[in-house]
């Protein structure tokens, strides 16, 4: 009996060291800030972050942060996509985050909600004012002009998603009306088992420092070039390119692209697919221009280049590269219109195998998964 | 100098030395090349390191339940076995010094269950270079001990729903449809 008593003191005792190590809490009130202008289309409704805690680990401070925002379009055009940019100034110096809803049609007076679920790790002390900051990046709207700061460039890739979501859109009314319900089944069916039987890649860029040290201690480093595809409506057309490659590492890649339209291009982004020795292809990620110096005129060419190593790995295992292949994924012109690929780009058998499918398709697809064929139908025909 | 041991070599790997060993090692390191290799390799190793301790959708709550009826299940065991022994007296007797130390390995278990059902906090890089990657419940910005991560709703990784798209510049996207808003939803995080 007193062995029980003596038991049960010491497992309530470790059990309250324990919680107590945690230190676990609710955020401090004031850590987050929403700011959105006075002249915004969008205001806040609601804010919810109750599920947010604070806690120590060792040494650091973590915080986990789920806020559930109600915006209002309060303008007067239909909103098409939005940029919340996320803000930590004292986290991951120079870091920054953001949550982009694209594919919306809310119309003027709806309400529509963002998430964010975020989790910073720094160091224990903690300096006045908000540890999070959330501000508009930018709204979309359905005539393509657009609201907002734009630091993270948000015009053009809402443009971009904007474009894709139309091409796409189109390209499943067109099967609807050739086909029919039957037709646009086989498509979203076909759609489904694709986004299924993508081969995830693990990528991870480092910019700075241990860069250069991780490539100057690979001794196998060699210089590799890519091949191509060509779109035949591309505006930019690449023309060579070269990254030094080391095992399942790939850094400081360059790409001389040409401009081979009328007009000045100030952004150019290519698709880069890397190969390992068994014949596996995966989209690697994306090579982009500078943001503030780049401006291509007609007829010139360009090269892209950034300082930066990649790795990569699936399942765990390096992704040793054997070979690149890059395209012409996006172009914007100097006047702010954007270029994506048509479909018949997109259905390049390497790029059928692992290229994602618009967030458009995506969300298309996901309807038609959830709802049916019916639901479907009728979300095309609001557009 | 001589040449430093393995551990002392891996501690310099993973800059935990004190002042003055960091940098006499580093003095050492500059000249051979043999240590040299060994740092190199050390920090390799390290820099694979955030993506192994990565278990996204191990489930804790399951395994938790599991290790409690396997536990449930060796006390019954231990019940049945002790019914036996009272039907022989002349074998010695649990003594209570015995249940305390019983007692406190299943509690060890328990502290250590609690420990694990909390997601550790990212490793440090290693270096003072800033490092984008996906986690294996979002995205992440890292640069030393300091990290911003964006997450994914719960459960969407195993669903293989979350389409990460990187690029060279520093940034990586995580697009899923949120199952709560029904939304299309792009996370980014950037190094620039």
């Amino acid at each position: 009996m007193r062995n029980s008593k003596l038991a049960g003191i010491t497992v309530l005792a470790l059990l309250s060291a324990a919680a107590a190590a945690a230190q676990e809490g609710p955020l401090p009130s004031g850590s987050v800030s929403i700011n959105l202008p006075k002249d915004s289309p969008v205001a806040l409704l609601s804010l919810a972050s109750d599920p947010s805690r604070t806690s120590m680990r060792g040494a650091a401070m973590v915080l986990d942060l789920h806020m559930a925002l109600t915006l209002r379009n309060t303008g007067t055009a239909r909103i098409r996509g939005v940029t919340l940019r996320v803000v930590s100034q004292e986290v991951a110096m120079g870091g920054k985050g953001s949550v982009t809803i694209p594919s919306l049609n809310v119309g003027p007076g709806d309400v529509f909600p963002v998430r964010i679920d975020m989790q910073l790790v720094r160091p224990t002390q903690i300096a006045g004012g908000p540890l999070v900051v959330v501000d508009l990046d930018g709204v979309l709207f359905q005539d393509l002009s657009f609201y907002g700061p734009d630091r993270l460039n948000s015009r053009r890739y809402l443009t971009a998603c904007e474009m894709e979501a139309q091409r796409d859109r189109e390209h499943f009314k067109h099967i609807l009306a050739q086909s029919g319900k039957d037709g646009l089944k086989q498509a979203m069916v076909a759609s489904l088992a694709r986004q299924a039987e993508l081969q995830p890649l693990t990528v991870r860029v480092r910019r700075g420092g241990a860069a250069v040290a991780s490539a100057a201690l690979a001794g196998g480093e060699h210089l590799a070039q890519f091949a191509f595809l060509q779109f035949p409506g591309s505006p930019v057309e690449p023309v060579q390119g070269f990254a030094q490659v080391a095992g399942n590492e790939a850094r400081a890649p360059m790409i001389v692209v040409r401009n081979a339209s009328a007009k000045p291009v100030k952004y150019v982004e290519l698709g880069w697919v890397v190969g390992d020795a068994a014949g596996h292809e995966y989209l690697a990620g994306s090579l982009p221009s500078p943001n503030l110096t780049f401006y291509l005129p007609a007829g010139n060419t360009a090269r892209l280049e950034q300082e930066s190593t990649l790795d990569f790995s699936s399942g765990g295992q390096p992704v040793s590269v054997r070979q690149m292949t890059g395209f012409i994924s996006q172009v914007e012109f100097a006047d702010g219109k954007v270029w994506v690929p048509n479909r018949q780009d997109m259905e390049n058998p390497m790029l059928r195998k692992v290229l994602a499918p618009s967030a458009e398709e995506q969300r298309l697809s996901d309807l038609y998964r959830r709802r049916g064929v019916g639901a479907l139908v009728e979300e095309l025909a609001k557009y | 100098m001589g040449h430093p041991n393995l551990a002392t070599l891996a501690l310099y790997a993973g800059g935990e030395l004190g002042a003055l060993t960091r940098w006499r090692m580093e003095r050492h390191v500059a000249r051979c090349e043999r240590c040299r290799a060994e740092v190199e390799a050390f920090e390799r190793t390290r820099q694979i390191l955030p993506d192994l301790a990565e278990m996204p959708e191990v489930p804790w709550n399951r395994l938790a339940a599991e290790m409690k009826a396997n536990i449930r299940l060796g006390l019954e065991a231990g019940e049945c076995v002790r019914e036996s022994r009272r039907l022989q007296p002349e074998w010695p007797r649990v003594t209570g010094i015995r249940a305390v130390v019983a007692l406190a390995s299943v509690t060890a278990l328990l502290v250590t269950g609690m420990v694990l059902e909390r997601p550790a906090p990212a490793p440090a890089a290693g270096d003072d270079s800033l490092v984008v990657q996906a986690t294996g419940n979002g995205i992440q910005i890292r640069k030393g001990g300091q990290v911003l991560r964006l997450m994914n709703p719960n459960g969407m990784e195993a669903s293989g729903q979350v389409t990460y798209s990187p690029d060279a510049e520093g940034s990586i996207r995580a697009r899923y449809i949120d199952p709560q808003t029904g939304y299309v939803t792009i996370n980014n995080v950037y190094a620039q």
